[in-house]
């Protein structure tokens, strides 16, 4: 009697009906070296939310909330506040978080962004190569 | 001499099923020590609840991170998938039956597939 392999693309549990052509939820990812170190980059579309997950150590990390304010400020430019959900709490990933992925919630229609971000060197330097990688895996 | 091993590359799956004539979708993002798990019917990002091991107890902590914490579906079924996976467990349910036997149903359908394609979790 054949025993049945884990990766077996055919099998599916007794009660699965047919596979869905296109996935209820849009993700894309993309891996790069970024400042040497090999970075992976997963965006999820969702109706409120994007979710960004940068990450270099196979772990979620820090993560941080970004939502448009509803304050009136610069209407060209809406005022994005930061929280961090889990993790460290410091200043220094509030900066990086709005200057990641600021222009995220702004183009996709003023959406509230998740960032889940595990990365060693936060630096100015990493930073563009990081939302060139974001912009890689647009879902929006 | 290489560097440090490179962490695996980040798994994605999507998968659903008919559970009470509903129809339940599910994506699961697999890094090597977390597991972000969504379930809905819509793609809505509701709430979200975190859970992992701890060696002060044998019940994984958990907390609510986003959304209503009084309800603690995401919460508990993070705190049974960390505890099975031994990772550190997302979760987001959005589905509005809260009958427990159908949040039963959804888990046990959750573990089949975790079973079938265990390089997805």
């Amino acid at each position: 009697m054949p025993v049945p392999t884990a990766v077996d693309p055919q099998r599916t549990p007794a009660s699965q009906p047919a596979m869905e052509d296109k996935p209820m939820v849009v993700s894309k990812q993309k891996t790069d070296v970024v400042c040497g170190v090999p970075t992976q980059v997963v965006c999820t579309a969702f109706a409120s939310h994007i979710l960004v997950v940068v990450t270099q150590f196979g772990k979620m990390g820090t993560l941080v909330s970004l939502e448009p304010s509803s304050v009136a400020g610069d209407l060209s430019r809406p005022v994005v506040s930061t929280r961090v959900l889990l993790g460290q709490d410091e200043p220094l990933i509030h900066v990086f978080a709005k200057n990641l992925v600021a222009f995220v919630s702004q183009e996709a229609g003023n959406r509230a962004v998740l960032l889940a971000v595990a990365v060693k060197d936060k630096s100015l330097a990493g930073l563009q190569a990081l939302k060139a990688l974001i912009r890689l895996c647009q879902v929006w | 001499m290489e560097g440090p091993p490179a962490a695996a590359e980040v798994s994605l799956h999507n998968f659903s099923a008919r559970l009470w004539e509903q129809l339940v979708h599910f994506h699961v993002m697999r890094l090597t020590d977390s597991l972000f798990l969504w379930v809905g019917a819509a793609p809505h990002l509701r709430n979200l609840a975190v859970a992992m091991c701890s060696r002060f107890d044998s019940i994984p902590v958990s907390t609510s991170l986003l959304g209503d914490a009084s309800d603690t579906t995401s919460a508990g079924l993070a705190q049974r998938l960390a505890r099975k996976t031994n990772k550190q467990v997302f979760v987001s349910y959005n589905l509005q039956n809260t009958d427990s036997n159908f949040a039963l149903l959804v888990e046990n359908r959750i573990k089949e597939e975790m079973d079938a394609f265990p390089e997805k979790f």
